[in-house]
């Protein structure tokens, strides 16, 4: 499958630590779903458990914005 | 029991009209905001005179004087002929003397600069216009067709044009004379002066002209009284009528306008009688309050060459009110805040709920406004901006289209207070069914548990035939969210709870507890404060008294009874009641009404601000519980009456968190005291802290201490957390029902220690 689109992507340098499984997390595809909406992003996902890290940062600024978007949809 | 948190899905395209044409025609026609000021309302040129009094008071002569050459070819002629209709209907009159508009519209014309160049490049029309007999009509309807483009020819008997005009404006002084006269030379008219001007000379003229005109002396039968075309096809003025209040200068002009109105029809092909829009004089429903206007009587103009005639004009015109109805808005911290008048307001919340795919822009103003019925109140036709509002977000709520998210904090709160916060029990040992049950309201439990628990046991104490307690939500919640069906099941949940304790008398302590309750025919409902004056006030009643505001709730705005006896427990416990304007009937609600304090923060802050606006310094008796808590958290020191009755004063303003913990503890206190049972607190399991910086970042952020030990009891099970090795902090995460709960947490031996949290509402994972 041809390389999808996407929303935004967060770069790993290896100092957020999967505290389960012991290893770095790594860039890796997830996405996003807000009332019957999905959007790919790229985001650090530990690769043995498949956690998925939302910073901060992140929560509250784009994913905010656009959960208030969406909800006057 | 439905699902009432399930998530939406922004495809769903079903769509609600919000009110039927007439209905919304009908609603939206009681705001007359928009009604033309009086002296308009008089003006069949339709001269903004409202404007051209701000203009003339801020010395803006040229605009003034460009609004009076827009309405008028000859706006000195205008000036002086014209009697002024409208100063008779000047509001400005019941208040003094009206405004000398005649002699403003003089003073602009004199002071204010002629137009310079020649204004847009017109192209001559093909239509071609003659003008017949020496007559103020004719010269008006001459001049408007020129300056329409359409080539003139204007035949007169004056010799020239200085007798034209004398036969005209007889009435013009001298130094207006020559000034309308060059106005004149400069008009793009062909006048043949000297004409022998007969009702033969026009048939025989009148070839080769599409459009005719001609003074009333030359034509026989009168034209028809709205077009002004005669039979024969000419334009003429028609006989002069009854007095209509007009005068006769300016119904000439009046008359000018409308033919040079079926000329244009004319030239287009068109039926003169269609497309004319209002024309002349029309009724004004504006509302306009007098009651702060000083009297105040007309400034002398001097004549045109004196000193200080600008000044005194501009003096004048700053007499005029500028008449606008905007009753609604000033006590109304919404409406200034989006700064709509409700007729606007209502048409786009309408097509707002029409909106089948797109954005609802106007989702965020529906749920910004407190519902609290100000507005109906000082509205002088009642309009009720809060029933659209509510009205609205129910329709939204109906068709899916209201976002989960902006309620459900709320919602969810109410739950708790009708689930586990719950308790309707009976004192210990009473077999028969008690007369009376005390409900506090879920705000009082909230914010002021000890109060209410001392309330109780002084009312059950003194009160013949039982009290029982019932803690909880009446239910407003849901009403004010739009969320009827939740509603209907609080409803008959309190109504079965009160079935069980034998349908006693409610003795409601909130003011919206009790008008809900009362509403919806949920049993007797007293007020807690009439009961009061009439047992007598409890023993430990004390306090220091002196002055204060008493700021009434917009749940009481109905409820006159019980305002007196509020005021009269605060006069009994020595307080002196400092007189506001915005109280009573007109109160202005504190924001947390229509649940504007979760849906706009902001604008909850300025009405609770707006509240203390008249008395900023001086200390607050409310008698309701949400008004005293956001009084309190915007700075003022707020009492309630049960806190100053019963000598529990509540401190400072809970966050959301600990507004929770008090339910919970009152209900545990309240077992334990009056039914001898004991709750056993659900234990954690492990130990944990939050840090003060995090406790305010995650009420800030409406995130409950529980959630946070929800997540940190499934990072125990678990293991499941990221560690930030810059920071040194783990990061754990949980899912609870609509919203991901993340926690920032480091680990030490003896538990944890939360420094931070977040959350979000959109779902993740993997692909």
């Amino acid at each position: 499958m041809a390389e999808k689109k996407n929303y935004y992507t967060i770069e790993t340098d290896g100092s957020l630590i999967c505290q389960k499984c012991g290893v770095p997390l790594e860039k890796s595809n997830a996405v996003f779903s807000y009332l019957e909406n999905a959007f790919p992003v790229e985001l650090p996902v530990c690769p043995k458990c498949g956690f998925v890290y939302v910073p901060e940062e992140l929560a509250m600024g784009k994913v905010l914005s656009v959960e208030k978007v969406l909800e006057d949809k | 029991m439905k699902d009432h948190f399930k998530e939406r899905n922004t495809r769903d395209y079903h769509q609600k009209q919000l009110f039927s044409k007439e209905e919304l025609e009908a609603r939206e026609s009681l705001c007359v905001h928009e009604q033309p000021p009086f002296c308009s309302a008089a003006c069949p040129m339709k001269l903004d005179v409202r404007e051209f009094m701000a203009k003339m008071a801020a010395r803006k002569f040229t605009e003034a004087r460009a609004m009076l050459e827009r309405i008028s070819p000859f706006p000195e002629i205008l000036a002086h002929g014209c009697h002024h209709p409208c100063e008779a209907a000047c509001r400005r009159g019941e208040a003094g003397e009206s405004i000398d508009i005649a002699g403003l519209e003089r003073a602009a014309m004199f002071l204010g600069a002629p137009r310079k160049g020649k204004g847009l490049l017109k192209f001559r029309k093909k239509k071609k216009a003659a003008v017949f007999g020496t007559e103020l009509f004719t010269l008006l309807v001459a001049a408007q067709l020129a300056d329409k483009s359409y080539p003139v020819e204007f035949y007169v008997e004056a010799e020239d044009a200085d007798a034209l005009l004398r036969l005209c404006a007889p009435f013009l002084p001298p130094e207006a004379m020559a000034r309308e006269m060059a106005r004149l030379g400069r008009m793009d008219v062909n006048i043949f002066y000297g004409s022998p001007v007969t009702p033969a000379f026009v048939e025989e003229k009148r070839k080769g002209f599409e459009l005719l005109c001609a003074a009333g002396y030359l034509v026989q039968e009168a034209p028809d009284p709205v077009t002004l075309l005669g039979e024969d096809g000419i334009l003429c003025a028609p006989p002069a009528s009854e007095d209509d209040g007009m005068g006769e200068c300016l119904r000439v002009f009046y008359d000018a306008r409308r033919a040079s109105v079926s000329a244009d029809r004319l030239a287009q092909g068109l039926d003169p009688s269609t497309m004319r829009g209002e024309e002349g004089t029309v009724t004004s429903r504006l509302y306009t309050d007098l009651s702060q206007t000083a009297s105040s009587f007309r400034i002398p103009l001097p004549g045109e060459e004196a000193e200080g005639y600008g000044e005194a004009a501009s003096r004048e015109a700053s007499r005029c009110i500028q008449c606008a109805c905007e009753e609604c808005l000033k006590g109304c911290v919404y409406l200034r805040h989006f700064s709509k008048f409700p007729r606007i307001l209502t048409r786009e919340i309408y097509n707002n709920a029409g909106i089948i795919m797109g954005d609802h822009m106007m989702n965020k103003p529906m749920n910004s406004c407190s519902l609290c019925g100000q507005c109906k109140v000082t509205c002088p036709n009642g309009y009720d901006m809060g029933e659209i509002c509510r009205l609205a977000r129910e329709n939204m709520v109906d068709t899916g289209k209201m976002s989960l998210a902006v309620h459900e904090f709320a919602l969810q709160d109410m739950l708790f207070s009708n689930t586990e916060a719950f308790l309707s029990c009976v004192p210990l040992g009473r077999e028969e069914p008690c007369r009376y049950v005390f409900f506090p309201g879920c705000q009082a439990g909230a914010v002021a548990p000890e109060a209410v628990i001392r309330a109780y046991r002084d009312i059950s104490g003194r009160l013949e035939g039982g009290v029982a307690l019932m803690l909880g939500c009446c239910g407003a919640i849901a009403k004010w969210a739009g969320r009827r069906e939740m509603f209907a099941e609080q409803k008959e949940f309190l109504r079965q709870e009160l079935r069980k304790l034998g349908n006693p008398v409610i003795l409601a302590a909130c003011p919206t507890c009790k008008k809900t309750m009362e509403e919806e025919g949920l049993g007797r409902v007293k007020g807690v404060w009439e009961l009061l004056l009439g047992i007598g006030l409890p023993g430990e009643a004390a306090s220091e008294g002196g002055e204060a505001v008493l700021h009434d709730a917009c749940g009481a705005r109905n409820d006159a009874g019980m305002r007196e006896d509020v005021r009269r427990i605060a006069r009994e416990l020595g307080f002196t009641l400092l007189p506001a304007e915005w109280t009573g009937d007109k109160t202005s609600c504190c924001g947390y009404g229509g649940l504007v304090s979760y849906t706009n923060r902001d604008v909850a802050a300025k009405m609770a601000e707006e509240c203390r606006k008249e008395f900023p310094e001086a200390p607050y008796i409310t008698y309701c519980m949400a008004c005293r808590d956001r009084l309190a958290r915007q700075g003022a020191q707020s009492m309630h009456l049960l806190e100053l009755l019963y000598a529990a004063p509540a401190g400072e303003p809970p966050d959301i968190s600990e507004k929770r913990k008090n339910r919970l503890l009152l209900k545990e206190r309240v077992l334990r005291e009056f039914c001898g049972e004991e709750l056993m607190p659900e234990e954690m399991g492990f130990a944990g802290e939050i840090t003060e910086e995090a406790r305010r970042q995650i009420d800030d952020r409406m995130i409950l201490d529980t959630d946070v030990w929800k997540v940190m009891k499934h990072y125990r099970e678990t293991g499941e957390a990221i560690l930030d090795q810059k920071t040194g902090l783990l990061t754990a995460c949980r899912r609870i029902g609509n919203v991901t709960f993340w926690v920032k947490f480091t680990e030490e031996e003896n538990g944890y220690t939360v420094r931070g949290a977040y959350s979000h509402r959109m779902t993740v994972q993997t692909r």
